[in-house]
């Protein structure tokens, strides 16, 4: 059963597609847990569910059967508010496809989820450039997206997804874009953040990223193959790099 | 997420359609516009008749007899059947300070400086009828005196003739059998401003004695004596124009020649000036408010505008709808934040409406004449109209937003 020091937990997850009549099985009956603090990479092939797991336990989705709790409260059971605060508060969220808004700047993208949480506009904006400076593009915060390249643009995706300081942080494929160097660069602010305490919980298809983590999951068919506990993870410091 | 926040990034998003923005407000302010325009062109039209009706007015009424199921005012059927003995009654009635008579006098032309018109009518009168008569302004002499064979012109009827008539002049009344009487030019009114625009009709004015020949036998003198089919009494002042009226009435209705020459289904009426007065303000609401529907119509479809540009602008920022739920952004936030546009498209419109309909009815009003009386009220009405217009065409797009799954709206390509 979930446990307290459980920052999220998976019991039996299954998601079903409706395509028109023909259900797709998305994810089939996972089951497990992230402790608070840990550090875990999810592996799988095109298709697995991986970006499904990521919805889910980033409350944008509910299962179709079986439980997923985060922060100790069963998702499904919450209100559409309730999820929506949760996701706002304790959730940052590097999607795989970026999503920015195509009219804000760089800062004003980061600033963005800080706008839902009533952050006063003079703190967004300070908070928003110590962000970006973290993902090493202060210069670019009056930018738009279309004005960034691919991997700058997933830059101010995770600058954003640390905007609410979030106790969980999900990325799905954060070094997907990005040139080794800055992947690194990216790595290494995932491992202070993981020092500092958060969970956090990566996509990844580069075995050498997945090692950053305790431990990594396998995903096969919708279905949990197995998880492989790394016993030296990669953890490097953020001036290791650049 | 607070109010001011939701301004910023609509106005944000108004800026990125510029074009499309611009053609949504257009559509509401020309609405606006249009109701504007319209309801200043109708008060304005109203206080310019009104003033004139009402404008100088003496405490008086017009009295005739009618069928009882016909629409009173100056043009409804009525019979000669006041006589003069009636005249010399009611004249004697309490508070009662002038009767004046008048009628028709049928005629087949005019005949000056060797020209003549055909013409059929002129109006038999006492000199009083130009003291009691609003905008009976004279240009050039006087009123004429009673058994003088004179007579009086309105401009219009001055200007009938090759050679324009002035004071003095001699023209010759032709009576329906052939036969001429000249009468001597004494004087000419003034062109009233006519309150519809300036067809002012060519009147002449003549003294009953010597030109007005209907003659009946009084019923009660057995006389033959001049009946007439409208009176004009003047009461003392104003207070009193009531109990005039019920005098009057009550005098008519009991021993009068009137009663016995009338048919049985006619009716007296005296009618005051606040009766034309009333009867000229229904008839202008009634335009004002058949233009003023057509106006709103025009407001109608400029809201549609808004609920379509907000329809669609919902399905083009899909995704970005997607990425604020992601982020934490509640329903109420998306609502808001397309409601607010909405609303905004909706108070620009109408503040630029406002902006453009004073402009119209500033030049609607001097095309027409007219004096310009703006209600003010209506610009606030319009502000709310744009803002009730903007509300309403935008909650179902704004609805339809704050209820858009965010997993399927960043899916949305
Ligand atoms: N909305 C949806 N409707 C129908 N099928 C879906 C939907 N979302 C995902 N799927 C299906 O579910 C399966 C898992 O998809 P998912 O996006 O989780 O894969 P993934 O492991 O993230 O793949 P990739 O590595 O390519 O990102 C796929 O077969 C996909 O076609
Ligand atoms: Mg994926």
């Amino acid at each position: 059963m979930s446990d307290a020091t459980d920052a999220v937990v998976l019991e039996g997850v299954s998601k079903t597609y409706q395509l028109g009549d023909q259900p797709v099985a998305a994810l089939g009956g996972v089951s497990m847990r992230l402790p608070r603090g840990s550090y875990t990479a999810v592996m799988g092939p095109s298709g697995s569910g991986k970006s499904t797991l990521m919805n889910l336990v980033g409350c944008l989705d509910t299962p179709t059967s079986g439980r997923v709790v985060v922060d100790g409260q069963d998702v499904a059971a919450l209100s559409d508010r309730e999820r929506t605060r949760l996701r706002g508060r304790e959730i940052g969220f590097v999607f795989q496809t970026f999503n920015l808004m195509p009219r804000l700047t760089a800062a004003e993208n980061v600033a963005l989820p800080m706008v839902f949480q009533g952050v006063s506009a003079a703190e967004r904006e300070l908070r928003a450039r110590q962000l970006l400076d973290r993902v090493g593009l202060a210069e670019r915060a009056n930018h738009r997206p279309r004005e960034l390249s691919g991997g700058q643009r997933q830059r101010v995706a995770i600058a954003r997804a640390l905007a609410n300081d979030p106790a969980l942080l999900l990325a799905d494929e954060p070094t997907g874009n990005l040139d080794s160097a800055t992947g690194r660069a990216i790595m290494s602010q995932f491992a202070d953040l993981h020092r500092a305490g958060n969970t956090v919980l990566v996509v990844t298809h580069e075995r050498p990223i997945a090692e950053h983590a305790d431990r990594i999951v396998h995903l096969l068919d919708g279905e949990l193959e197995r998880v492989e506990t790394i016993d030296e993870p990669r953890r490097p410091h953020a001036g290791d790099t650049q | 997420m607070n109010f001011e926040e939701s301004l910023r990034i609509s106005v944000r998003a108004i800026r990125g359609h510029r074009l499309r923005s611009f053609l949504t407000v257009l559509g509401v302010a020309i609405g606006v516009a249009a109701v504007i325009t319209f309801v200043t062109l109708g008060a304005s039209l109203q206080a310019d008749v009104l003033g004139e009706v009402a404008g100088d007015r003496t405490p008086s009424m017009a009295v005739s007899a009618g069928p009882a199921d016909a629409a009173p005012g100056p043009s409804g059927p009525r019979q000669a059947v006041f006589t003069e003995r009636d005249v010399e009654e009611i004249q004697a009635l309490d508070g009662v300070a002038a009767v004046v008579p008048s009628g028709d006098v049928p005629v087949a032309g005019l005949a000056f400086e060797g020209q003549t018109l055909g013409y059929n009518q002129l109006t038999a009168s006492t000199p009083a009828f130009f003291d009691y008569r609003t905008a009976a302004e004279f240009s050039a002499g006087g009123p004429y005196a009673q058994g003088a064979a004179e007579l009086v012109l309105n401009e219009p009827a001055a200007d009938l003739f090759e050679v324009n008539v002035s004071v003095g002049d001699r023209v010759a009344v032709v009576r329906p059998d052939g036969t001429r009487v000249n009468a001597t030019v004494v004087g000419l009114l003034a062109a009233s401003d006519s309150p519809f625009g300036g067809f002012a009709i060519p009147r002449v004015y003549v003294p009953t004695d010597p030109f007005y020949e209907t003659r009946l036998e009084s019923p009660n003198s057995g006389t033959q004596q001049r009946v007439y089919p409208t009176l004009t009494v003047v009461a003392e002042d104003f207070q009193r124009v009531g109990a005039v009226r019920e005098g009057v009435l009550a005098y008519l209705d009991g021993e009068s020649d009137a009663r016995q020459l009338k048919p049985e289904s006619y009716e007296f009426r005296a009618q005051t000036a606040e009766d034309v007065v009333d009867q000229i303000r229904s008839l202008l609401d009634t335009f004002t408010a058949f233009v003023t529907g057509i106006a709103v119509i025009s407001l109608v479809v400029g809201s549609i505008g808004i609920a379509n540009v907000m329809l669609v602008s919902v399905t083009e920022r899909t995704r970005e709808i997607g990425i604020m739920k992601a982020v934490g952004a509640q329903n109420r936030d998306v609502l808001q934040l397309f409601l607010v546009e909405a609303t905004l498209l909706g108070v620009v419109g109408a503040l630029a409406g406002i902006v453009l309909g004073i402009l119209g009815a500033v030049a609607a009003t001097r095309y027409a004449a007219l004096p310009l009386t703006f209600p003010y009220e209506w610009a606030g009405i319009a502000v709310l109209v744009g803002l009730l217009v903007g509300v309403v065409a935008g909650l179902y797009p704004a609805w339809n937003a704050a209820r858009t799954d965010p997993i399927d709206a960043l899916r949305y390509e």
